[in-house]
């Protein structure tokens, strides 16, 4: 591979790198929190992308009970990210609500939980496919509007071009990361948050209202997947109602190859599944997806608590 | 003691673990400003009592008002605004978050900023162990500092009333004699009522005013700690 395309997939690794990264921080919050993967994580996804289809004003298409529904009003593409996440939030609280907080209101097993949340997963494609239909939808090229399509990093002789919708991507990921982390190590909420997910009794104990807290967490593990889910459709295109559900299998090799609950973990494994993917020759480009599941399966064979994870200790 | 009405009252307490009764009908006074014990052989139910008033276990009947409010009304994060703190058995101190963290989190329920601060600094003072180590994770420090960690964290709250399970657990000697100190010099100086559960039952009579004594998940009887050294049953049972 000459050094240019190389910087380029590296470039583009990168940038779908970070997008599996906040995607992937959507599980690895609920998980560190309740010790349960949510599998409706990836409809939420789905969800996000098709509410910020709706409000920057597009039409849908010819089938489902929304066929040709056009919102009154178009909102600037910024808006409609932020406020596509924040609708998509809410479908995680509630999630919480009707998936998770019945059945840890009767103790229920986890395995439990996480059966209901895979149920809760059908039923939102399902509602997708009923109201929009099964096409696929595409973000019009205007949402980048005054943005060339295209940046060269190179020179005209030895050009070195970047798609820029890869690097607003980056750039937004990015943005959530720090911001993210920030708020979980520096705010009096975020610290209260890794008491719940270290011990919830004790933080009870502490005066943490821990069922306020989780529905925090849903929020904004919703909010960060709805954004995931309009990058995506940004970068290709919504291929349907299932369209978070394959994301959604890649999100979980992400998790478990940086080490579950850990929000670092989760960020270096998004970045290396993106990368690596990426940097496959061309001819190779149609098991992309089994890369990201074989790197998987060779961590867990040599560290099996993921790259960052810690060592399961049997509490006492 | 001599205080009208009662700070903490249990009335008739009943706790079910699934099929088993893990209290049965208890009854237990706390006046404010005293500091009361009670012990009890292992598996009696006294930290069950305890996880009772902090509302962190389900309880099936029975009454408990603290300063004239309905606890079993409350939820376990109101229960500390109201000013009950509760050092758990086994100290529990979050331990992937450093000393000063921790701290922080016993004042979660409070919002002056200002007057937090000088309170972490005034745990600082009582506790120099943990000054020194503030940045510390707490999982890395040893058993006693943990339980300094645990008292100091509770405080941060400003409780009225401290609930204290098992302070003495797996410490050496000499650290359950400085705990001790400290919980003493908390009653006296800073009037902070205490409800102190152990095991030693020695340590506790002599530390406590009054004592319950708690068997199979009944009150079997209770009075001064005066007389309760001197009783043959508390001897025989208890103190070897």
């Amino acid at each position: 591979m000459e050094l240019t395309t190389l910087l380029q997939q590296l470039i583009n690794g990168l940038s779908i790198g970070s997008v599996y990264a906040i995607f992937a921080l959507g599980y690895t919050l609920i998980f560190s929190i309740l010790g349960i993967i949510n599998f409706a994580h990836g409809a939420v996804f789905t969800m996000g992308a098709y509410f910020t289809y709706a409000l920057i004003g597009s039409r849908f298409g010819f089938n489902g009970i929304f066929a040709n529904a056009q919102l009154p009003f178009g909102l600037p593409f910024p808006l409609a990210l932020i406020a596509g996440g924040v609708l998509a939030g809410l479908v995680g609280v509630l999630i919480e609500r009707t998936t998770f907080r019945p059945l840890r209101r009767r103790g229920a097993d986890p395995l439990l939980t996480l059966v209901s949340s895979l149920g809760m997963a059908v039923a939102l494609v399902n509602l997708i496919q009923y109201f929009v239909g099964a096409e696929a939808y595409s973000y019009p090229s205007s949402v980048l509007a005054g943005l060339p399509p295209s940046i060269n990093f190179g020179t005209p002789e030895k050009p070195l071009i970047v798609r820029t919708v890869q690097i607003v991507i980056a750039i937004i990921s990015l943005i959530i990361l720090v911001g993210l982390t920030l708020f979980i190590n520096k705010t009096k909420t975020g610290r209260a948050l890794r008491a719940v997910s270290e011990d919830g009794t004790t933080a009870s104990l502490l005066g943490i209202n821990t069922d306020r807290l989780i529905v925090l967490t849903f929020f904004i593990s919703g909010f960060v997947g709805g954004i995931a889910g309009t990058l995506v459709g940004l970068s290709v295109t919504i291929t349907g109602p299932y369209f978070g559900i394959a994301f959604g299998l890649k999100g979980l090799a992400v998790i478990v190859l940086g080490g579950m609950g850990n929000i670092p973990g989760a960020v270096l494994g998004g970045l290396v599944i993106g990368i690596a993917e990426n940097l496959l020759p061309a001819s190779a480009v149609a098991y992309k997806d089994a890369i990201a599941f074989a790197i998987l399966f060779i961590v867990l064979l040599v560290r099996p608590q993921g790259i960052l994870g810690r060592a399961q200790i049997t509490k006492v | 003691m001599s205080a009208a009405t009662p700070m903490l009252q249990i009335k008739n307490l009943c706790v079910n673990y699934g099929a088993i009764e893990a209290l049965k009908n208890v009854d237990i006074d706390v006046y404010p400003g005293e500091i009361v014990t009670l012990i009890g052989a292992n598996g009696a139910g006294k930290s069950t009592v305890l996880r009772a008033i902090s509302r962190i276990v389900s309880v099936r009947s029975g009454d408990m008002s603290y300063e004239g409010n309905d606890l079993l009304k409350l939820r376990p994060d109101v229960v500390v605004k109201q000013g009950i703190a509760h050092v758990p058995e086994g100290r529990r101190v979050l331990s992937r978050l450093t000393v000063e963290d921790n701290l922080n989190l016993g004042a979660y329920v409070r919002h002056d900023n200002a007057a937090i601060h000088a309170d972490l600094e005034q745990q600082f003072e009582r506790f120099p162990r943990l000054k020194e180590r503030r940045k510390q994770l707490a999982g890395t420090l040893s058993g006693g500092e943990q339980q300094m960690l645990a008292i100091a964290r509770a405080l941060m709250s400003r409780p009225r009333l401290l609930l204290l399970d098992e302070p003495s657990l797996g410490l050496a000697p000499i650290i359950v004699l400085e705990i001790f100190r400290i919980i003493r010099e908390l009653n006296q100086q800073d009037g902070v009522t205490v409800l102190l559960v152990e095991q030693n039952a020695h340590l506790a009579l002599q530390t406590a005013a009054r004592g319950y004594v708690l068997e199979a998940g009944k009150i079997a009887f209770h009075d001064d700690t005066s007389r309760l050294i001197d009783d043959e049953r508390v001897k025989r049972a208890y103190m070897g």
